[in-house]
Parts: C-alpha cells; structure tokens; sequence
C-alpha cells in the first residue's frame, strides 16, 4: 500500500472518530436509533403471535438501519449549515475520503445499536450462528450507513434533511419483508423488495439466525450488500460533488 | 537575480450562480512572502474568490493554481500548501479546543510526535493554552477566531487564506489577530486576506486588488492606489454644531462631493488653497466655530471611490449588515 493510501485511510478514521465524538450521544440519534425500532417492532408484534426466530433478525435489521441512518442524517446537513464541513473541504483529502469517513462513524453507530439489541433479544431465542449473525450485522451497518449518506447528502440543513430520510426509511422498513415474509407479498411488491438493500441484510441475519444456514445465499445476501455500499457511496460523493459547485 | 515566486495565480476564475454572476474573468497573481489584500464591499465576490481558491467550490471556467498546482487537476496536493481561516466558523462547537486542534492536525497528517508540540505552541501563541480543554461552543467569536487561526496553522502551510478575519470582533481581538497574521506575514507566510475594512488593508498589505460586483478594478500596492486618487484633494473640516452643513458645503463652489465622517465632514475639492476661504465665510456667514480644518493626503478610501465609483459608506453599511445578519 503507498504512503497516499495510508494517509487516506487514517483520515477516513480521523472523520470517523471525529463524528463520533460529536454525534453519538444527540437526542435525536437516540430517538430514531434506539427507540424507533422498538415502537415499530412492538407496533407489529403487539397482539399477533410472533415466531422470534422471524421477528428478532427484523428488530436488529431495523436497528442498524435506523442507527446508521440516524448519525446521517445529523452530521453532514449540520456541517454544512454551520460551515465546518468547510474544514473537510479545505483539507488535502478528496471528497470520497469524506464520504467514507462519514460512512465509517454511521457504521459503528449501527452496529453498536443492533449489537444491543441483539444481546437483549438473547435470552428469548436461540442464536447457532452468532459469529455470522455478527457479520450480517457489519455489513446491514454499512450499507445503511451509506445510504443514509445518500439520503442527507443534498441537503444543507436537518430540518430539510429530516422529513424525507424518514419517510423513506419507514416506507423501506413495510416494503422489504422486515415484518411480513416477502414471499406472501404481490409480486409487484416483491420486485420491489427485492430492489432494495434491507431485504437481503435481514435475509443475511435470518439465515444466521436459523440454524444450520445455506453459505451460498448468506454470502449472496452480503454480496449484494457490498455492491449497494459502493452504488450508495459513489452516488453519494457525486450529489455532494453537484452541490459544492 | 533573486527571481519572484508565484505563490497564487489566477486567469480568467469566474463563478456564475443562477442568477448572479459572483466572480467575472478574475485574474491576479501572490507572490510568496507576500501579504496580499482582496478589497470590497459585501457581495463584491471576495468570499466566492476565496472559495474557489480553497476547494469549498467551483470555478465555472478559468484557472487558479497554489504553488504550481491547478486546483481543477491536482486539488489535493494544492490544499496541502494551503491553511484556511473561513469567515464563518470552522471549529466544531462540541470539542475542546485541544480535540479541534489535534483534528486538523490530523487531517493535515502531521506526525504523531510533532503533533502535541505544535499544537501546545500555537494555543500558547493565540493565548488559548489555559483553555484547552473548554469546549469551544462555549468560546467568543474572538476566541473562536484566535483558534481557527492556530488549527490553520497547525500543518505550518505556506499559504493562508483569512476571509474577513476581524469582522464581529471587538477592537482588541481584532488588533490581536492582525498583530499575529503580521507575524506570520514576516516569518515568510504568504497571506491572502480579504477584508471590507480600508484600514485593515492598508495597514496590513503589500499589495491590494480591489473587487466590486465581481471585477477587480484595479491591483497595486496601497500607496500607488493613493497616489492614483491625488487628482482630488480633500479638506477635513469640524464645527462646534453642525450636524446638517453637508448639503450646505456641497453648495460652496470648487466642492465636488462632501461626505460625513463623525463630528467632521470631508469636503473633495480641485484646488484646497481655492476653497480653504469659502470655508472660512461659510463658518461666518453660519455663525460657526471652526474646531479644526486640515488638508489630507489620499487615503485608501479616497482611492477606493475614485476607482469604483462607489460611495465609501458602502463598506462600513455592508459592515453593519453583517455584524447583525450574525447576531
């Protein structure tokens, strides 16, 4: 590796560790990482007979999704109202840089808050595959780090930032089988869930979660993961890139 | 033959919003070591310049490079030369002043080792070090503005942009980072600085560009662009009560323009020794006590309305504007 891709990579932690600092303990990551899943998870499961074994890997998909997604839509349109996301312009480093920073600060931040969710959910459903269960949960916190950097990346205030990353997160949460196995969906529903990153990260814990687990669709599952990580990262570099003109 | 190093050079840089053309076929060069002042009014395009030359933007078309490094091909080894104190605030409000610091010496990958040091230095330098570890959101714009500097400096760049580094600030801070933008000045930093304040650029600058609705009128050092505005003579005139005697003056022949300046009034004439006795009958006829009257020698403001064509109080109104648009 050269020493520009050392120096690159220490930066990406440095933003990350920076955004750590300053975003991981605001009200609002709290209320839209933490608590929102569980309202949409009890919201659902109140009153209906519940298969965990279904259910948990949904209320973690949910919580890296929300949790990742929360630091996003803070951080970035907050810097950029406030001026210091001047700082990271002016800065001998390129604009994906940047991004992956910023995406690596979302990513901790979901994987801290799926992690807790799934050491509560413990105690009431067996887990076989705990280490890939881990690694499902690493790569759902990535892909819903980035996209939630997709989501912010236009705006250059919260306010304008909140609204529609929410909207469109719940929206996701109904389409992409969190709740209701996709199979029992329309098909038209279904191209769409299948179109969409939150299906194949809760597809990737299921498997971990059930038992004895097919390798080749769990790594599938994370394959197409990755490819969403890089499609959001990409595009979000270049909406930030359209916008600083 | 000593040769002169250019340190910033710019041809043609425009920069067109939808409905504003901010920066028109600008072009300049700095040379190193120097300070170099960018002059004018609020909107005039100081700021969009600045931008563009920092990477926070830009240009629609033209070319702007940092110690031979086009900004539009090698962006990242140009910003590497640069530090950059922004006119809005660069320093995150949740961290310490020390964390604020230490990032941007991260950022400019300064050695683990040297990093401690030389951020020790510089708060001691900008009389923060005993508030280290303060949250900044808790800081002044003063104090904010001493700590930008010193995370400016952290990586020792060659080049430093200031855009409009004293605006909001009380007159001792404001002494307090001139003082230290001057110092770094003769240690051989070139400084870029863009102010709305005519004694600041002349006090400060080797050389000043002025800039009005995106053009720059004219660059040359501050005495050259006084000496341009010699053709007209100025008499500075204060009665013991006369607060409406401006349109009066306006009136005497050979006054070309009178403009208020506090208790006394600053009259633009041709010829001083053929208006100096209308004064005289003017007090007289008015019943006024002259308190003082001096001929003056062109001030950088008398260059700056020559040259632009703009009024004076343009500058300090935008000034104003400001200060209140900030709270």
């Amino acid at each position: 590796m050269s020493k520009a891709w050392v120096e690159d990579v220490k930066r990406v932690v440095y933003i990350a560790e920076k955004d750590v600092k300053i975003y991981f303990f605001k009200g609002p990551n709290l209320t839209f990482g933490l608590l929102l899943p569980v309202v949409l998870f009890l919201a659902f499961s109140i009153g209906r007979t519940v298969d965990l074994t279904f259910a948990i890997p949904g209320l973690v998909a949910i919580a890296a999704f929300f949790g990742a997604g929360a630091i996003q839509a803070i951080a970035l349109p907050l810097e950029r109202r406030t001026g210091t996301f001047n700082t990271l312009l002016t800065a001998p480093i390129s604009l994906f840089t940047i991004v992956l920073g910023k995406a690596l600060a979302g990513f901790f931040y979901g994987v801290i808050l799926s992690l807790a969710y799934t050491v509560i959910m413990m105690p009431f459903s067996p887990l076989p595959n705990l280490p890939l269960f881990f690694v499902g949960i690493l790569f759902s916190s990535f892909v819903f780090s980035a996209f939630g950097l997709l989501l912010s990346a236009p705006f250059r205030d919260i306010p304008e930032a909140m609204p529609p990353a929410t909207v469109v997160r719940i929206a996701l949460v109904f389409l992409c089988g969190v709740f209701i196995p996709i199979g029992s969906m329309p098909i038209s529903l279904q191209a769409v869930a299948y179109s969409l990153p939150l299906t194949y990260s809760v597809g990737a814990l299921r498997q971990a979660m059930n038992g004895p687990i097919n390798i080749e669709m769990f790594l599938f599952n994370l394959g197409v993961q990755i490819l969403f990580s890089v499609i959001f990262l990409v595009a979000a570099t270049k909406v930030l890139e359209r916008t600083i003109k | 033959m000593k040769t002169i190093e250019t340190a910033i050079k710019v041809q043609d840089l425009t920069k067109r919003y939808p409905n504003v053309l901010a920066v028109d076929h600008v072009s300049f060069e700095v040379y190193r070591g120097e300070f170099f002042g960018f002059l004018g009014p609020n909107g005039a395009g100081k700021t969009t310049t600045i931008n563009m030359l920092t990477g926070v933007t830009k240009a629609n078309s033209g070319k702007a490079s940092i110690l031979g490094h086009d900004l539009a091909i090698e962006p990242v080894k140009a910003k590497e030369h640069i530090g950059v104190v922004p006119d809005a605030s660069s320093v995150y409000d949740e961290m310490t002043a020390w964390d604020n610091i230490s990032f941007g010496a991260k950022l400019h990958s300064v050695p683990k080792e040297k990093r401690e040091d030389r951020a020790k230095e510089l708060l001691k330098i900008v009389d923060l070090y005993d508030r280290r570890n303060d949250r900044v959101g808790t800081f002044s714009r003063g104090l904010k503005k001493r700590l930008m500097i010193a995370t400016a400096l952290v990586h020792m760049p060659e080049i430093l942009f200031l855009d409009e580094p004293t605006t909001g600030l009380d007159v001792q801070s404001a002494r307090q980072v001139r003082g230290l933008v001057k110092e770094l000045n003769r240690k051989g930093t070139t400084v870029f600085l863009t102010t709305h304040y005519l004694e600041e650029a002349d006090q400060c600058c080797q050389r000043i560009a002025i800039i009005a609705r995106g053009k720059i009128v004219i660059a040359d050092t501050p005495e050259k662009l006084k000496t341009m505005a010699q053709a007209e003579q100025v008499i500075e005139v204060s009665f013991d009560h006369a607060e409406d005697a401006a349109d009066k003056l306006k009136r005497l022949s050979y006054v070309r323009d009178v403009v208020a300046a506090g208790d006394k009034f600053r009259l633009y004439v041709e010829d001083p020794s053929e208006t100096l006795p209308l004064i005289f009958d003017f007090a007289k006829e008015n019943h006024l006590r002259i308190v003082s009257i001096n001929t003056l020698k062109p001030t950088l403001e008398d260059a700056f309305v020559k040259l632009t064509g703009l009024r004076p109080e343009i500058l300090s109104v935008e000034k104003e504007q400001t200060m209140l648009t900030r709270g």
